[in-house]
């Protein structure tokens, strides 16, 4: 990348800070969140849960538009390194319930034979 | 190739030669490897997830498994000494970002002022997480037995809690030694005027990519072991 201009360079300066502010203030209503969350009944568990992993993805989301500056790259180089992602998030969601179907199973199989 | 000077307009050449994306061919290049990368942390938070959905029932909580603070007896501070970890990390990763921004500046002093706490953060971290992993070994967990269930402390919980916890961590962990080390060497090459002879502070830039991209994972090991 060529040099920045000095009035860039003050406007990324005040971006990286900006940037620290909302990384700190997210994690801590996370750990707030999931503290809260542990200790509630199992059923009414979930929205905070779901709140938490939406938190997570706000800060990766600043995390590499600032801190990696993605945000600056041209349009292809940033779908380039995106799409994969995609691939990953369905597959951790699809093996969750995967998860959750060989626990049905296992519990099945135990009340028939023990 | 014998002569220094040649080897050092070659190296030119290359750094200026632009990549697709009008990108340098070598920060391309950091992205690619971070997306081979991103793929193999991706595998083991799949299986993680499959892992832990299927022992759903045993499953220790997380905010009662971490709830120590090295130095402070008893342990009813959940989360407090892991949360101090990350804040370590995100602090890491804003120094790293001021060092290439001082970087593009071609401020050598500014490149060296920001790397110097990068590293010594980096070291904290490694530090923090040494005091857990022995503390946890201590409590009796391994790869292969956890001493943590949904029940509490002391009830067998399921194998693959200390068996993902290990390696998980363990390979974010081993990410971070290999930052802090990449980050000492262009200490000293930043030091030794090298980026300044070269014209450009490219790499100071990759190898802040390599550490951010450290920090992001950690954002989702955290989602997954501490926080959900």
């Amino acid at each position: 990348m060529a040099h920045m201009t000095q009035q860039e360079y003050e406007q990324n300066k005040k971006d990286v800070y900006k940037t620290t502010g909302i990384l700190s203030v997210v994690t801590v209503v996370e750990v707030l969140g999931s503290i809260v969350y542990e200790n509630m009944v199992e059923d009414l568990r979930w929205p905070l849960m779901v709140f938490v992993t939406l938190a997570s993805v706000i800060k990766a989301y600043w995390i590499m538009n600032v801190f990696m500056h993605v945000g600056h790259e041209k349009k292809g180089f940033m779908f380039t390194i995106l799409f994969p992602f995609i691939f990953l998030v369905w597959a951790i969601i699809a093996f969750s319930f995967d998860g959750a179907a060989w626990l049905a199973m296992r519990n099945a199989i135990n009340g028939i034979f023990f | 190739m014998s002569s220094g000077s040649t080897n050092e307009y070659e190296v030119h050449e290359w750094e200026s030669l632009k990549g697709p994306f009008n990108a340098s061919y070598g920060k391309v290049m950091m992205w690619y490897f971070l997306i081979s990368d991103t793929f193999v942390f991706g595998a083991f938070l799949v299986a993680y997830a499959a892992a832990r959905t299927s022992n759903a029932e045993s499953w220790p909580m997380a905010s009662e498994v971490f709830s120590t603070v090295p130095g402070l007896s008893g342990n009813h501070y959940p989360l407090v000494f892991v949360s101090f970890m990350t804040f370590v990390l995100i602090i890491s990763s804003v120094t790293m970002v001021r060092a290439v921004q001082e970087g593009f500046m071609g401020n050598r002093n500014g490149v060296i002022k920001y790397l110097i706490p990068t590293i010594a953060m980096g070291l904290l971290f490694l530090g923090c997480q040494y005091l857990e992993w022995s503390h946890l070994i201590h409590e009796g967990m391994t790869m292969w037995y956890t001493p943590f269930s949904a029940l509490g402390h002391g009830h067998e919980g399921p194998q693959q809690f200390g068996m993902f916890f290990f390696t998980i961590t363990g390979f974010h962990g081993m990410h971070v030694v290999t930052g802090v080390l990449l980050n000492i060497w262009l200490l000293v090459e930043t030091a030794k005027g090298r980026f300044d002879k070269l014209g450009n502070y490219g790499m100071v830039e990759k190898v802040g990519l390599f550490w951010h991209f450290v920090d992001l994972v950690w954002v989702y090991v955290f989602l997954g072991y501490y926080l959900l």
